[in-house]
């Protein structure tokens, strides 16, 4: 099966796993907003950031998400790192003249400040894919599903069918193992009459890609169809009310995690607002960066 | 006894000018196990579809528990009613067998609390009580036509009707449904089965046989009336089960075979003795 960029849902029982997704997706937007702020200084950011590194790592052990699938979902990133952080380095993004020179090659100068940029911006991108890893390894995509389905709740009064995009995304979740499979039947029955998917030039690949695409959406097509049937036939009426067999359960603990999650965004925000500063209170006026 | 199906004069096309059901009338009574043989394209789908309401603008009548198929009638029939169609992928709406299984107890608004004790039931009836947490993909078809039926003996069906439900199943996998689908109609003998198939085998074994081809029924009645017919069968290019072929084969040779005898071990030891 094709892995996916973030991951799939691993099924461990861990407390994280047995959260309530709905506070899952909730304390992810959460603690994804608190990594987006930048302070005062350089030193705080950090400083902040790397507290909340903390946290997810704990997150991360106490879920038996795997650290290694985290810096292989980076390597598949890479290229895209690298380009970023040779921007960041080459082009200072705010007023030179109040920068630090770290050294000059040619004249040429480099700031300081252009590095811790780039190091900001890389821990980011590293702390959100660390979170949503979390989300989808401990949250399966039903619950997820779910999920946003109760949060997309309210919107039912203006009239947007939340229970049928929830059971659209729940029907595309799961055929895609089927379509998936039927791509290989495919290609291999194709590759059997001669098609190359492999060599051959431009518009030989696009006449390979068709002769896959074709078979694939009439095949997709006719499950649709029949899928309609057994499921009308199984009583589905999508207007119609129905009962639920996965009921979300708010317990003591998700309120708890809420709470935690919660204070260190409004902590972040705080922090942000007063402009605080940690180490010009301990350290004296213009002690650090 | 109160007949379950009974449909007259039916008339059916897709398109215009191309009739794919020409004026069929037969009758299904209460408990009984009726299979209908036909070739590709002889209209046995369509006669499900109409069965369980997903078509309409057919003409003639068709009523189901003594109820006309409509619009008004059609929740109540369905849930009466379970289909099993011949593709095990496209009926599997849940993510695993679990989820599966009470998608139609949602549907029909079966109460939470009520379903894990009905999910386990009939889960445990069609042998895949271990697999209730399994997803579709790590299922063969035989086990996922299982999770289908489950499904169905789910909601206390009065009829099952089965659309080639075992056509695209190997061969342990064939018997394997068939040999629960008798063990259900065992344990209730009110369960009526109406089984569209390929399968003279199990043809043999049902109490009534309906030969379908171009939209017309050809043949109608017992196992043994239908399938003695062997030359109409042979112009519509159906063939008989093979217990058949050889009973009739040792009838030429003279020897004198009751009508009783319907499976192999009952011949060997009739000819045995
Ligand atoms: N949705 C449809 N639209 C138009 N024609 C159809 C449709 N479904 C089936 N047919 C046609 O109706 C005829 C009977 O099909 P079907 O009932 O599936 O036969 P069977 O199940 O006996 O193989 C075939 O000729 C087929 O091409
Ligand atoms: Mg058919």
């Amino acid at each position: 099966m094709a892995s996916f960029a973030l991951g799939k849902y691993i099924p461990y029982k861990t407390p994280i796993h047995r959260m309530d997704p709905r506070v899952k997706v909730l304390g992810m937007i959460f603690l994804m907003v608190a990594v987006f702020f930048s302070y005062s200084t350089f030193s705080m950011t950090f400083s902040v950031m790397g507290a909340i590194a903390l946290f997810i790592i704990v997150i991360m052990i106490i879920s038996k998400t795997s650290f290694l699938k985290l810096l292989r979902s980076l390597k598949s990133l890479w290229f895209m790192i690298i380009f970023l952080l040779i921007i960041y380095v080459v082009v200072p993004k705010n007023d030179v003249t109040e920068m630090h020179v770290a050294f000059a090659i040619k004249g040429y100068n480099f700031y300081w400040e252009s590095f811790l940029d780039a190091a900001r911006i890389l821990l980011r991108l590293v702390l959100m894919i660390g979170l949503s890893m979390v989300l989808t390894a401990t949250t399966s995509p039903l619950d997820l599903t779910y999920a946003l389905e109760w949060y997309m709740t309210p919107l039912k009064v203006i009239g947007f069918p939340a229970h049928i995009i929830a059971m659209t995304i729940s029907l595309a979740l799961r055929f895609i193992p089927t379509i998936l499979e039927d791509v290989n039947r495919i290609m291999k029955a194709q590759t059997s009459r001669g098609v190359d998917f492999e060599h051959g030039g431009f518009g030989k690949k696009i006449k390979a890609i068709i002769s896959l695409i074709i078979p694939l959406f009439v095949s997709a097509f006719i499950r649709s169809d029949e899928l309609a049937n057994a499921m009308e036939c199984r009583g589905y009426d999508p207007n119609g009310k129905r009962t639920k067999y996965r009921k979300m359960h708010f317990k003591w603990s998700d309120a708890l995690a809420l709470v935690v999650v919660a204070a260190i965004l409004g902590g972040c925000i705080y922090m942000k607002v007063i402009n605080f500063d940690l180490f010009n209170i301990l350290l004296g006026e213009g002690a650090v960066l | 006894m109160s007949k379950i199906l009974e449909v007259k004069n039916l008339q059916f096309s897709y398109e215009k000018e191309t009739p794919v059901i020409k004026d069929v009338s037969f009758d299904v009574e209460e408990g009984s196990y009726v299979c209908l043989i036909g070739h590709n394209g002889s209209g046995k789908s369509t006669l499900a579809k109409i069965l369980a309401g997903l078509l309409s603008d057919w003409e003639g009548s068709v009523k189901v528990f003594g109820l006309e198929v409509n619009r008004d009638n059609i929740r109540e029939i369905r849930s009466k009613l379970g289909l099993v169609f011949q593709n095990p992928d496209n009926q599997f709406v849940g993510s695993t067998v679990r989820d599966d299984m009470a998608f139609g107890l949602e549907n029909r608004r079966i109460p939470t609390e009520e379903m894990d004790g009905i999910i386990n039931k009939y889960a445990g009836e069609a042998g895949m009580i271990q697999f209730l947490d399994s997803s579709p993909e790590n299922l063969s078809g035989g086990q996922k036509q299982r999770v289908a039926i489950a499904g169905i003996l789910a909601i206390n069906p009065d009829l099952i009707i089965y659309d080639e439900a075992t056509s695209m199943l190997d061969p342990s996998g064939k018997k394997d449904i068939l040999s629960l689908t008798l063990k259900l109609k065992e344990e209730n003998p009110r369960l009526t089965v109406f089984s569209i198939t390929h399968d003279v085998e199990e043809a043999w074994r049902a109490d009534k046989v309906i030969v379908f081809n171009h939209g017309e029924i050809v043949l109608e009645g017992t196992p043994t009336e239908v399938f003695s017919h062997t030359k109409e069968l042979q112009e519509i290019r159906l063939e008989a089960p093979f217990i058949i072929s050889l009973i009739n084969a040792l009838r030429k040779q003279g020897i004198d075979i009751p009508d009783s005898i319907k499976t192999e071990e009952e011949l060997e030891d009739f000819l045995c003795r």
